[in-house]
Parts: structure tokens; sequence; C-alpha cells
């Protein structure tokens, strides 16, 4: 959508996308006087993109799932309906400035994605606020919100228009996406009868040609045979180029050194350390290797007790 | 201070967020009513023909089988004036009830407004609705020689009767896809409630005949469908309905919608919690 020419333009007037803000602590003047503080930063300056105050996340989890009105009734009768709140984020603080991409690193269950979804905008948080500027493109999966019955043409305007694009803007990036996907001759194809790579290649084609002035990935870049790979990556190394700024969750330490120049290690729901990717990554394999140290001496001590 | 520049950015996020929506909601149209009809031979002639089929197998069952029914209308009009009224609100209040569970993927992984759901589905009845009409104009056309007579008071028809049946529709359309996201068996309910809405609506029937106690007809006219196929009849014998007439179905549209959006605010929350 940016063009390169209207670029410092579109910076100036890159429109500021709230996703919430809630005054929970008005009574703390403290938090009052440093978050005004934050705002006025965030609005001075331009090349914040990203701005995570204080964001907490709380998932209200009955112990079963309930998912009828029948059980509903005879458990509220019986008195058995038991929630349990679950953290999912405590209290996260980060910024992210233009061309700056950012690695959120963690073991599974940590908060990554959550964190993801909250900038990207689709959960609110419980507590705190994002700010955004800017256009964003959140890529957590391939093809989300594709139509299986549908064409891939019809597919590629569809999801476009998920992504903001109007059927005649769609019109001129339709021949390089295609072209991108390798899919020329399976453009009149209903995508029922696609094969999961080149349902993959068509979601990764759409959401790369739409040049974003962020990309959010939540793992997915392991797209297609390795040759697709090798395009996928040529491509993403041209965005960055661009200007384009990256927040990946990813496992893979390579992809976060090869993408990001930052990383923060996220652990239960908390920021336990932020710096660059080299620092992370070192540290993520270390205490993997280290829970895997641990992991195998108990399970020797358990084996030595059994016999 | 803060606030002084806050607002004008705001704005023109929430313009572009707007025009976001828009598209998506132009295009999840265009593809409900595509799905709708994909791979069968007629097309979209199926969106024409449907309406006056049904209405066939009505007259059929309640003119030939149960003997004639007096009505203000020539029968076979009536039937289908009242059925095409109705059947927009059952299709589009039955589409959106699964929407929000249908959608999941776009819930959990894009940033599409929620309220675009239940709006797509409700778009599409309208222009299934369209074609309703149409087919209604085809019976009223080959009826003339039964002395059917057309009126200027048809083209009150998009406006004012639509945009009150919309309301209602929509609010209800909110209010039950917001509680099915939390109570799945809502539409096993919500389908014998349909059908028993269908029957307490006067489509094959004329309240006048029922020959009605007043406290049963009184009950009978809290259905607020009755006023929406009522003002559509009356518009159809060239009568240009009521103030009062005008009021109830205003009042209820608004009513419904306010209502319905209101449920649908307090759960929006909770979507993916449950989803």
């Amino acid at each position: 959508m940016i063009k390169k020419k209207s670029k410092k333009k579109q910076a100036v007037e890159a429109p500021i996308i709230f996703a919430k803000t809630i005054g929970d602590n008005i009574d703390n003047v403290d938090t009052m006087t440093t978050s005004v503080d934050r705002d006025s930063l965030f609005y001075r300056d331009e090349n914040i993109l990203i701005d995570v105050h204080n964001v907490e996340m709380k998932y209200r989890m009955p112990s079963e799932k309930i998912d009828n009105f029948k059980e509903y009734c005879i458990k509220l009768v019986k008195g058995q309906l038991h929630y349990k709140t679950f953290e999912a984020l405590k209290g996260v603080d980060l910024q992210v400035r233009r061309g700056e991409s950012l690695a959120l690193v963690g073991r599974n269950g940590a908060g990554k994605s959550t964190l993801l979804r909250i900038i990207a905008g689709i959960i609110e948080p419980t507590s705190g606020y994002v700010r955004t500027r800017g256009n964003m493109v959140p890529l957590l999966k391939l093809g989300a919100g594709f139509d299986y019955n549908a064409t891939g043409r019809e597919n590629v305007f569809l999801n476009g228009a998920m992504l903001g694009f109007s059927h005649k803007e769609m019109q001129k990036k339709y021949d390089s996406i295609v072209e991108f996907a390798e899919l020329e001759n399976f453009m009149n194809v209903p995508l029922k009868n696609y094969s999961s790579g080149m349902m993959s290649r068509l979601g990764f084609a759409i959401a790369v040609d739409v040049n974003p002035d962020v990309l959010l990935i939540d793992e997915i870049l392991s797209v297609g045979d390795a040759l697709f790979q090798q395009k996928c990556a040529a491509k993403i190394d041209e965005l960055r180029a661009n200007g384009t700024t990256f927040i990946v969750v990813s496992h893979a330490m390579s992809q976060v050194l090869r993408l990001c120049q930052k990383a923060v290690y996220i652990k239960d729901g908390k920021i336990i350390q932020s710096g660059t990717a080299q620092e992370i990554t070192k540290m993520y394999n270390e205490d993997c290797a280290k829970i895997a140290r641990e992991q195998a001496a108990l399970k020797a001590i358990q084996d030595a007790l059994k016999d | 201070m803060s606030a002084n520049r806050k607002s004008p950015i705001k704005t023109k996020a929430n313009a572009l967020q707007f025009k976001k929506s828009m598209v998506v909601l132009g295009s999840m149209v265009k593809r409900n009513i595509k799905n709708q009809y994909r791979r069968s031979v007629l097309g979209i002639f199926w969106t024409v023909l449907n309406p006056l089929l049904n209405m066939l197998v009505m007259w059929f069952v309640f003119d030939k089988i149960f003997g004639r029914t007096s009505s203000t209308l020539f029968y076979p009009v009536y039937i289908l004036s009242g059925n095409i009224a109705f059947t927009f609100m059952r299709t589009a209040t039955t589409m959106s009830l699964t929407c929000m569970v249908e959608n999941y993927d776009l819930l959990t992984k894009t940033r599409v407004p929620y309220s675009v759901f239940p709006i797509s589905k409700n778009l599409s009845a309208m222009v299934n609705l369209g074609f309703s009409v149409i087919a209604l104009i085809i019976l009223m056309l080959a009826c003339i020689p039964q002395g059917v007579k057309f009126y200027w008071t048809m083209f009150m028809m998009p406006v004012p009767w639509l945009p009150a049946l919309f309301m209602f529709s929509l609010g209800m359309s909110f209010a039950l896809s917001a509680i099915y996201v939390r109570f799945r068996d809502i539409h096993h309910l919500y389908t014998v409630f349909l059908t028993l809405w269908m029957y307490a609506t006067p489509i094959f029937y004329s309240l006048d005949t029922l020959q009605l106690g007043d406290t049963a007809r009184k009950i009978m006219q809290l259905n607020p469908m009755y006023y929406f196929v009522e003002y559509l009849r009356e518009l159809l014998l060239g009568v240009v309905p009521s103030a009062q007439m005008h009021l109830i179905c205003y009042g209820i549209g608004f009513a419904t919608l306010l209502l319905g959006y209101v449920i649908f605010r307090a759960s929006r929350k909770k979507f993916i919690l449950y989803i």
C-alpha cells in the first residue's frame, strides 16, 4: 500500500489505532503520570511503531468446558460452576521502533502468541494498553479466512479484503501474487482441491505482497518445499530492506537470528530478559539444554529407583 | 492537552477501519450469495423460483386441501407476501446464529470487527429478499387477469418498510449469534421456536378469519412479525399504512436492534474464550 515515494508523508500521517486504554490504576497517581509521559512520547516520536504498556491478560476458565445451556443450568443448580483464572500475561511492557525487528522467544505456553494477538488487536488485554502506528498485517495463520468452496482467484480477493484492500487494489497485485505462489494453472480450481502446500503458498504470497509497515509472524515460515522456502526468505529480506518491521514468534533460533536484531525472552507470561537476538537465543538455548539435562537426570533417578 | 492531539488521528484511524470493514462486508456478502447456489444448474434463478415453488405448495395445501380461506388479497399473492417477509427474518437469523462460530479462523487470526459477521448475513438475506420480490412481481403480473392490481404504494417497500424489518432482524441476529457462542444448544431451541413462530404469524391465514376472542387476538398481536407482514400487505393493497403502524414497526425495530447490540457488545470480549 505504501509506495516508496510517498513513504515519508505516509509515515507522518500513519494512523494510530487504539487497541485499548483502560485507566485501571486511576487512584495511583504515579502510574498516571508515567503513562501520560509515555503517551506524549508515543505521539511525539513517529518512530515508535508499537507501544505495549503494562499489558495483563487473564482468562477465566471454567474447570470444565460447558458450551450448552442445559449443562450450564444443571451445574448452576448443583453449584458446580467453578472458574479458575489463568494469567497468560503478567504486566508486559515493550516498545518497538521502526525498522527494529523483534523476536518473542520462549517455551510453549509462555504467552508469546497471546502477546502477538494482543498487539495485532485481535484480543483485548484485561488491563494495560497497546498503541500501534502504521499498517500492520497479522500473519498468525496462513490463509485464515480462506473459503474452501471458492476458487483460488476468488480467495485472493477475499483475503485481500480481510487485509483491507478493495477489489481494484487487489487487481493490481493479483498477477504478482499468482506468480509468486506459482499457481498459474490452479487459480480457477476450488480451494478444497488444493494441496496443503499450495494453500499455504497462496496465503503467504498474499500476505507478503501487501507490503506492510509491521508484519506479525507466528511460526509460519516453514512453507512449501526447499525451493519455495528460499523464495520466501528472499522476499522477506526484500521486505526488511524496504523497512518493514517484523515481530516474530519462532522456535527456530536460526530464523530469529536471521530476521531480528532484538529479542525478548518470555517465561510464564513475563518478559524475563530483553536484549539483542544473539544474547537472547543463547540464553534460551542454554535454558532449554539445562531443562533437558535436569529431566534426563530426573529420569535416571526414577529408573534407578525402579530397579 | 493530549486529548486534543488524539482526536483527529483517532477519527482517521476509525475511518480507515470503517473502510476496511466495508470491503470485508462486501466481499462476504458476495461470497454468501455465490456459495448458496454454487454449482447448481439454475444458479441464481433458484432464488426467484424458490419462493414461487414454496408459495405453490402452501397454496395447494391450504387452498385446495383445507379449503379456501377468505383473504384481503388474491390468495397466492397473500401467501407469498407473508412468506417473503417471514423468510427474510428466518434466513437472516438462522444464518447469523452460527456465524461467529463458523468464522472461528477469522475471529482468532485476523482483525475483523465482530459485527461484520451478523451484518453480512443479514445483507445476504436482504439480497435474497430482493429476488423474492421479483418473484412476487412475476406472480402479480401473472395474476392480473384474476384481478390483481399494482399500486404506487409498492414503492414504499424499500423505504420505509424494509429498514424497520432489517433493524428487527439484525437485532435478533446480534443477540442470537452472541448467545450461540456461549450455549450451542440454542440452535435446536431456536429451530423449534421458528416453526412455532411461523404458524403464529398470519402467513397463510388471516387473523380476521380465525374468529378469535379479544384476548386471543391481542396475544396474537404481540408477535412483532405480525406488524411487518401486515404492513407489507397494506402496501400491496394500495393502502398507506397509518402513523401508528409506522410507530409500532420502527419502535420494534429500534428496540430490538438496541437490545441485540447491547447483548453482542457485552459478550464480545468472551467470544474468543468460548469459541
